[in-house]
């Protein structure tokens, strides 16, 4: 437990330049419901460790300065300056990704599958690991987070910004949405 | 991979032994930098033992906590109701074991801050070189006549500290009549979890309804004259409950006469100053102020009740090398009125930064840049939530409340104002869920 203490020493305000920001306290401020390293323990949370860094930036400005509904964090974003968020970004970007594989039935994995194959993967990778260069990674996302995110899309009264994924979104029929979700939850590679 | 913040947040190291700064010595040589010891294992105390060792596994830390299991209050209202089984709100202190962090189950009776020693009722006694106390709150039953201990544990539940009193007040809720009475009276601010009275009076309400108690009536009697999130919870009950006089939850404020005094346990009935009021189930909230161990040590020098810190560590401003978080303390931006809510979302941001405070004076480095933060969700339907986010930071050496980063839900949205789409509150009432296991997770996890 203890093997490296004698050879350390805190090194404060490290991963970022600006001398007015500790990005280590300002990240453990998102742990409460985003995980430990960005890993989300509650299914309807998502996991942000390992994103890319732009895509973490560009989602955090849009709700700053209100170019996307959310519920909740475009109140938390709105207190933190460009460059906080940037070094939030740059924080959980270089944590590793970890899917989170949540179980389901094989019926859905089956049904899941077809519907991505015709809707999804051109654009988040077959498993979801391996997604175009402006959507992130949604293997062993948290499922009823991505089941929540697909509502979001799906309703016209919340303002979601991009247009491409909403139209995919809306084309599915309502019993496709969970398979979807519960195949791309369940991916560990 | 590496460990968690370690890597950016410490580096490789010289031979730096220990202690430097704390004034006492009482770490034993080269291996442990320092002893911290923590009273308390609710969300605040085990947070904060949980980080001191992610933060710097040389610290040796003793996690003093009464009780095996921990109950969260957080949703146990839905325990009330009958939406959540108690079960799914428990946690044990395993997870903590794992980083090392080493668990009493006793209880502390005495400190003495002079010799840096903790005493226990099963005659333990422990040294410590830094001290973090999160024993929560001590109810006050004498402030309110008629009411004790006894009857809070067999006929008056408060269910303010979850666990046997909350399904206590489950079954007196089964056991109502249609057409009952369910009073529940709110204490003079400040008080643990501002919103929760007002969750608890619609988790009842939806209990009513499910149950086909519609004649029933849920009445608050409030010390006060506003209450946390008002515009978002009179919007919900009167939407799917009925609010007022006429609806099922009535409120009424302190300059109402909603003041509850005294309590005849015998009647259930409640005296406010003016008037009296029957109930078939009585819920009295008991004023409360910091736990008896931070109280017993002369700490609760804010209106004889809460614990005064100082803003960029959480140590007490009485006592050196003695930190206080979670509900005991007092902070925030006093002078705008916005003291910091007694939340567990609260106590775990404040014992992250008593911790890194600490991690840093034992290491001999500056102070790390403190930023304090909040967010509360309230679920009053299976499908219907709203928050309150709350940013603090630290100017000149005091608490200063970010404006622009708090808020609660919007009640209306856009200019002319239209309702907000039920999508938010859906959205909201299933976040919840998520950042309840991921508190319970990051705490005890
Ligand atoms: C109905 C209700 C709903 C709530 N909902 C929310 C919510 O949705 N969100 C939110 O953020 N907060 C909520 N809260 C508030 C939250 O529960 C508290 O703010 C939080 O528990 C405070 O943490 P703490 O560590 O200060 O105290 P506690 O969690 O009470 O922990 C204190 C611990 O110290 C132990 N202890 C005390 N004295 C001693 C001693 N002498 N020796 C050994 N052990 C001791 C106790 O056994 C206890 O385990 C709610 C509260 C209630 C009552
Ligand atoms: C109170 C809980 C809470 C806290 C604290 C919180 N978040 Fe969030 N986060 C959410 C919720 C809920 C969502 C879903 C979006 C919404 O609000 O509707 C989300 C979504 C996100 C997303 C989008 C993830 C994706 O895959 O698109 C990012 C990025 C994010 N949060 C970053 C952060 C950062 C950084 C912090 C710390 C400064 C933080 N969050 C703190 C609740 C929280
Ligand atoms: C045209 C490309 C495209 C297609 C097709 C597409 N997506 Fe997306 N998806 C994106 C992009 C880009 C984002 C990020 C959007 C943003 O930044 O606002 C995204 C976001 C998401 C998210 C939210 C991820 C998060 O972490 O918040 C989910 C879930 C998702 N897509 C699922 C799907 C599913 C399921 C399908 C098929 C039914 C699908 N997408 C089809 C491009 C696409």
């Amino acid at each position: 437990m203890r093997k490296g203490v004698m050879a350390v020493v805190l090194f404060w305000a490290a991963g970022t330049t600006m001398a007015d920001i500790n990005v280590d306290t300002l990240a453990r401020t998102c742990n409460n419901c985003h995980g430990l390293n960005g890993v989300s323990a509650g299914a309807t949370m998502p996991s942000i460790g390992g994103l890319p860094k732009g895509y973490l930036s560009k989602i955090m400005k849009e709700w700053k300065y209100d170019k996307r509904a959310a519920a909740t964090m475009n109140r938390i974003v709105k207190g933190f300056s460009d460059d906080e968020i940037d070094a939030l970004a740059a924080y959980f970007s270089k944590r590793r990704w970890l899917p989170v594989a949540q179980k389901t039935s094989a019926v859905q994995l089956k049904l899941g599958k077809s519907v991505i194959r015709e809707n999804c993967e051109d654009c988040h990778g077959t498993y979801g690991n391996d997604p175009d260069i402006d959507a992130p990674r949604i293997d062993g996302q948290s499922t009823e987070y991505m089941a929540l995110e697909l509502e979001k899309y799906r309703d016209e009264a919340f303002d979601m910004p991009h247009r491409k994924m909403k139209k995919t979104i809306r084309r599915l029929k309502d019993g496709e949405v969970t398979p979807v979700v519960d195949y791309y939850g369940a991916q560990k590679r | 991979m590496p460990a968690y913040d370690r890597r950016a947040f410490i580096k490789a190291l010289s031979a730096a032994p220990a202690a430097s700064i704390l004034s006492i010595s009482n770490a034993h040589a080269a291996k442990v930098k320092a002893r911290v010891v923590v009273v308390g294992g609710g969300y605040g105390g085990a947070t904060a033992a949980k980080y001191l060792r992610l933060l710097d596994p040389g610290i040796e830390v003793t996690l003093i906590e009464r009780e095996t299991v921990y109950t969260s209050c957080p949703l146990s209202n839905e325990v009330v109701s009958g939406e959540r089984a108690i079960e799914t709100l428990q946690v044990g202190y395993k997870g903590i074991q794992k980083h090392g962090v080493r668990v009493v189950h006793d209880e502390v009776t005495a400190i003495d801050p002079a010799k840096k020693s903790v005493t226990t009722a099963g005659g333990q006694n422990f040294v410590y070189d830094a001290l973090i106390l999160s024993p929560g709150v001590e109810f006050n039953y004498g402030a309110v006549q008629g009411l004790s201990k006894e009857l809070a544990e067999s006929r008056l539940p408060h269910a303010w500290k979850a666990g046997p009193q909350t399904l206590l007040l489950k079954r007196q809720l089964e056991a109502m009549p249609d057409g009952g009475r369910f009073i529940i009276a709110v204490p003079k601010g400040p008080f643990r979890c501002p919103p929760g009275p007002y969750e608890r009076a619609a988790q009842v309400a939806h209990y009513c309804k499910q149950h086909g108690k519609n004649k029933a009536k849920i009445l608050i009697l409030d010390a006060n004259d506003s209450f946390s999130k008002k515009p978002l919870f009179e919007q919900a009950w009167k939407a799917l409950y009925g609010y007022g006089p006429d609806g099922m939850i009535e409120w009424v404020s302190g300059a109402n006469d909603g003041k509850v005094e005294r309590v005849d346990p015998d009647s259930l009935t409640c005296h406010t100053g003016f008037g009296e009021h029957n109930g078939d189930v009585v819920n009295i909230i008991p004023p409360h102020s910091a736990g008896k161990v931070a109280r017993d040590l002369g700490l609760a020098t804010f209106k004889n009740a809460w614990c005064e810190v100082k803003p960029e560590s959480m140590e007490a401003t009485g006592q050196k090398d003695i930190y206080v978080i979670g509900d005991s303390c007092v902070g925030g931006d006093l002078a705008t009125n916005n003291a910091f809510p007694k939340s567990a979302h609260m106590a775990m941001s404040q014992a992250k930064m008593a911790a890194a405070a600490l991690v840093a004076k034992i290491n001999g480095l500056p102070l790390p840049v403190p930023v304090y933060t909040n967010t509360c969700y309230s679920v009053v339907a299976p499908d219907w939530g709203f928050s309150v986010v709350h940013l603090y930071r630290v100017e000149n050496g005091q608490w200063v409340y970010i404006k622009s980063g708090s808020g609660i839900s919007p009640v209306t949205l856009g200019t002319p104002p239209k309702p907000v789409p039920r999508i938010y509150r859906r959205l909201e009432a299933q976040y919840a869920e998520g950042w309840l296991r991921n508190v319970l997770a990051d705490a005890f996890g």
